[in-house]
C-alpha cells in the first residue's frame, strides 16, 4: 500500500519521522498502528504530549523537568542541599534516581561541550550552575557527564569553572560494567578503571 | 556482501536510532567512509570505546552493493591518544584536525599521505607538541596533499609568475583564490587580502616540502605566526565552505 503524500496518514508519518531514531518504515508502522488502534487509546497519546507541552517546564534551579517553578527534587527539603550532581540530560537524572544511592540535588546542563561540532559554555546551562555555587551552600560537585569526547570536555571545563569556588569537585569513576569479563574492556574503559580505582 | 578491513580514524561518530552509531572515518585504504555500528551504544557493546572520536583503529566492514553506509562489524583499537581526552587544547587541535580532513576529503578516494598525516598530527599532540602550532603545520600539509595547496609561485588572479625576481617583502594572500597576489590584483580588492610576511612565506613552502619527520622542528612566533594563523583560518573557511570550531575552542582561560 501506498501512501498518498498530501493524505492524512501522510501527514502523520511526517511528524513521526521527526522524532529522534524514527526512520521512515518505523514511521509508518506507527502510523498504521495509531489509525488502527481504538479512538481512546490514540487520542490518550495526543493528550499526554499537548499536557507535556502545556504543563512542564524546566526548573528555576537546576533546569530539570518540572510541573511547577521547581522540580521535585529541588523542592524536597529532605535532599541533601551540600550536594549538586551534574548531568547532561534529565533521562540521566532519572536513571540515577532510580539507584536510589543519591540524596543531594541536580544540575542538568541540556547538552554537552563539544571542540567538534562548536558547541560553547553559552550553548549549556553552565552558568547557571555557577549562580548556585555563589549562593554558598553547595560543598561538592559531581560531574556525571556522559564517558564520551563531549562528556569529557564538559567536565574538564566545568571543573576550571567551579574550582574557584572552593568546592570539591568530582568526577564519577569509570569502570567495567558490573557482570562482564574484565578480559572484554576495551582499552579506554581498561585505563581508567585502573586509574579510577580505590583502596579497600 | 564483502568483508573488507582497513586501518582506520575516527572522525566523528553520532547517535542513530535506539542504540546504533554512525561513524566517519578516514581510513587507509578506502579513504573517507561511513559506516553503522549496531548496538554501539549499548553498555555491553562489542566496540568499547573504539568509536570515539581521534581512535585508531583496524575496522572490519560489510560493503553492502548500492549503499554508502557500510556495516561496521568489528573494530580493534590500536592507538588512544589519552592525552587528547583530558587536555581542552589538545582537544581542540585535534577536532580540527579531524573536522578539517572530514571537509576536504570525499568518500571511497584514499590517500594513504592523508591517512599518515592525520595519524603524524594526532601522534604529535599526543606527545605533547604545542596544540596551535601543531594543528597550524597539520593544515598547511594537509591543504598540500588533497588538492588545496595555498599556491605562492603566480599570482592567483591574474596568473602573473612572480619568479625569482619577486621582492622580499609584504606579500598578499587571498583566501578566496587559494594563494598569493600580486600587488596591482591587490590593490583591487585590499579588503579581500590579507598581508604575509616574507616569513610566514618560507614557513608555508616548508611546510608543504619537508619530510614528515622533519615538521616538528619549525617554528613560527610572533608576527609571522599571527599573519599565517590569520591567511590559513581564512583559507580553510573558503576551502571547507564554513567555519570551523576555532582551533583555541575551549582552550582560552575560562571567564563566564
Ligand atoms: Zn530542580
Ligand atoms: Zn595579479
Amino acid at each position: 500500500m501506498s501512501v498518498d503524500q498530501q493524505g492524512l496518514l501522510a501527514q502523520l508519518i511526517r511528524e513521526l519521522v521527526r522524532l529522534p531514531g524514527i526512520g521512515q518504515k518505523t514511521a509508518q508502522r506507527l502510523a498504521f498502528h495509531i489509525l488502527k488502534t481504538e479512538r481512546e487509546e490514540a487520542l490518550r497519546l495526543a493528550e499526554a504530549i499537548r499536557a507535556v507541552k502545556e504543563g512542564l517546564a524546566f526548573c528555576r534551579l537546576c533546569r530539570n523537568i518540572a510541573e511547577k517553578e521547581l522540580c521535585e527534587f529541588c523542592r524536597d527539603p529532605k535532599r541533601d542541599r551540600t550536594k549538586i550532581l551534574v548531568v547532561e540530560e534529565p533521562s540521566t537524572l532519572y536513571a540515577i534516581e532510580r539507584t536510589g544511592g543519591f540524596h543531594g540535588l541536580y544540575h542538568v546542563l541540556l547538552g554537552s561541550l563539544s571542540p567538534l561540532e562548536g558547541v560553547g559554555p553559552s550553548d549549556i546551562r553552565a552558568q547557571e550552575l555557577v549562580d548556585r555555587l555563589k549562593e554558598g551552600e553547595v560543598q561538592e560537585v559531581i560531574l556525571a557527564t556522559n564517558p564520551t569526547i563531549e562528556g569529557e570536555a564538559t567536565a574538564i571545563y566545568l571543573t576550571k569553572l567551579i574550582k574557584p569556588y572552593g568546592v570539591r569537585v568530582s568526577r564519577i569513576a569509570y569502570g567495567i560494567p558490573v557482570g562482564m569479563d574484565i578480559e572484554y574492556a576495551d582499552e579506554v574503559t581498561l585505563i581508567k578503571s585502573i586509574e579510577g580505582r580505590r583502596d579497600l | 556482501m564483502s568483508q573488507l578491513k582497513t586501518p582506520a580514524i575516527t572522525l566523528k561518530s553520532r547517535k542513530w536510532g535506539e542504540a546504533d552509531r554512525i561513524v566517519t572515518f578516514y581510513s587507509l585504504r578506502f579513504g573517507k567512509l561511513r559506516g553503522v555500528a549496531r548496538g554501539a551504544r549499548r553498555m555491553k557493546s562489542r566496540f568499547g570505546s573504539a568509536l570515539e572520536p581521534f581512535i585508531h583503529c583496524d575496522l572490519n566492514l560489510f560493503e553492502k552493493r548500492g549503499d554508502s553506509l557500510y556495516r561496521i562489524t568489528q573494530a580493534d583499537i590500536q592507538e588512544t591518544f589519552p592525552s587528547l581526552r583530558e587536555d581542552l587544547a589538545l582537544m581542540s587541535g585535534a577536532a580540527r584536525m579531524v573536522n578539517l580532513v572530514a571537509a576536504v576529503t570525499a568518500e571511497g578516494d584514499p590517500s594513504p599521505r592523508v591517512f599518515e598525516t592525520l595519524l603524524g598530527g594526532l601522534r604529535s599532540l599526543q606527545e605533547g607538541s604545542e596544540p596551535g602550532l601543531t594543528t597550524l603545520l597539520f593544515q598547511i600539509r594537509l591543504l598540500g596533499q588533497t588538492g588545496f595547496r595555498p599556491q605562492t609561485d603566480h599570482c592567483t588572479a591574474c596568473g602573473k609568475e612572480f619568479g625569482k625576481s619577486r621582492r622580499v617583502g609584504l606579500a598578499r594572500f587571498s583566501p578566496q583564490t587559494g594563494g598569493l597576489v600580486c600587488a596591482p590584483c591587490a590593490s583591487r580588492h585590499p579588503d579581500r587580502c590579507l598581508p604575509l610576511s616574507a616569513g610566514s612565506l618560507a614557513f608555508i613552502q616548508q611546510a608543504l616540502h619537508v619530510p614528515a619527520s622533519v615538521l616538528p622542528r619549525l617554528k613560527a612566533t610572533g608576527r609571522v605566526r599571527h599573519d599565517l594563523e590569520a591567511a590559513i583560518e581564512s583559507y580553510v573557511t573558503v576551502v571547507a565552505g564554513k567555519r570551523l570550531p576555532p582551533v583555541d575552542f575551549l582552550a582560552p582561560p575560562v571567564s563566564l
